[in-house]
């Protein structure tokens, strides 16, 4: 690590840390303190949304698989509107490539966890929001462990194989899960209320043949058609969370931003998925 | 039941916000008089009441608001 990185991260990592220290009184259980009022008020004064929703996402614990294109927005989206915690999960390290697209990154960051690099710029967007980096791979067998005790799971991963093993895990444990995907200019969204709603097996129940789907570096992808996708996984994380609104379930959003088409395709919940429909019962989410 | 709100030291969007937090919290039918200063929050107050679908009556600075 270069003599200049070392101390910009120090330097980020105590503002940081002072930012933290200088949040206001903690706020109380059952109502907003003047400072979250104002934080929030461009929220609040939605007719949609409510200081009951607020309370919600206060409480609620979130955990963002991958802080990436999707991560980004996502992670930035949540702990902008005040959700109690978010866990961000990412093995990699911010590489030059990525710059273009995630925009929790900065050049600074080169080399360094992009969990941690996340989490840095998260505390400062919020000092309210507790944020946890684990810079660590979600796979098949730590899957159930790192989704554990969160109320939602929005994943932000950029592989098929992470996909599945996250919707296996919330499926198995009865976490909301929020789905998304993008590649080249076009992306899907899915919100899924396991034991309710159909899940991502259900609307798609093999992952595609092995190297049938061209990974993002060989593919490409446009940042702000990340930040469109990432933008409305968010979007449907705050109307689980808050519960407002009609999330987007026993469906998908098919968005083709290269022909500005948004197409919603439902999906029924099967029977025989073997995540969510299988021997076994399903936790009905709290 | 009827509650009173003074909004008068706040500004837009707050005054709203702070009005419509305090509704939430009243049952229908209940009445909300909001006090608000000329100008700019006694004209948003009313309108966003209105917009949000509650009975709305205006004297002199007093805004008062009857919950849907």
């Amino acid at each position: 690590m270069s003599g200049s990185r070392r101390s910009f991260l120090r330097d980020l990592t105590s503002a940081a840390r002072d930012v933290v220290a200088a949040a206001t009184e903690p706020p109380a259980r059952t109502s907003l303190s003047a400072d979250e009022l104002e934080r929030y008020s461009r929220q609040l004064v939605l007719p949609e949304w409510s200081e009951r929703a607020q309370l919600a996402l206060r409480r609620a614990d979130v955990l963002v698989v991958g802080a990436g294109a999707l991560g980004s927005p996502v992670a930035a989206y949540l702990t902008g509107a005040g959700v109690g915690r978010l866990g961000i999960v990412d093995a990699d390290t911010v590489e030059l490539s990525n710059l273009h697209r995630q925009h929790l990154h900065f050049t600074p960051d080169l080399g360094t966890a992009k969990a941690h690099s996340a989490a840095a710029k998260l505390a400062f967007l919020n000092p309210g929001v507790l944020v946890e980096a684990y810079q660590v791979r979600l796979e098949e067998a730590n899957a159930a462990g790192l989704v554990e005790g969160h109320d939602l799971v929005v994943d932000c991963s950029d592989s098929f194989a992470t996909r599945y093993a996250v919707n296996a895990a919330c499926c198995a444990a009865g976490i909301a899960l929020v789905e998304g995907g993008v590649s080249g200019t076009s992306g899907l969204v899915m919100a899924i209320r396991p034991g309710e709603s159909a899940c991502y097996r259900c609307a798609f129940e093999e992952p595609p043949p092995e190297g049938s789907v061209p990974s993002c570096a060989e593919a490409g992808v446009l940042g702000p058609a990340a930040g469109v996708i990432g933008s409305l996984q968010a979007l449907e994380a705050l109307r689980l969370l808050g519960g407002v609104g009609e999330p987007l379930t026993d469906a998908f959003l098919q968005v083709d931003l290269a022909t500005h088409a948004f197409l919603r395709v439902a999906v029924e919940r099967r029977e025989d998925c073997p995540d969510c429909g299988g021997p076994g019962p399903v936790r009905a989410p709290a | 039941m009827t509650r009173t709100l003074d909004v008068t030291g706040l500004t837009c969007p707050m005054t709203w916000v702070k009005a419509k937090l305090e509704l939430e919290r009243l049952a229908p039918g209940d009445v909300l008089t909001v006090r608000c200063r000329p100008g700019e929050a006694l004209e948003n107050v009313p309108r966003s009441a209105r917009e949000a679908g509650h009975d709305v009556t205006v004297q002199a600075t007093s805004v008062r608001i009857v919950r849907r």
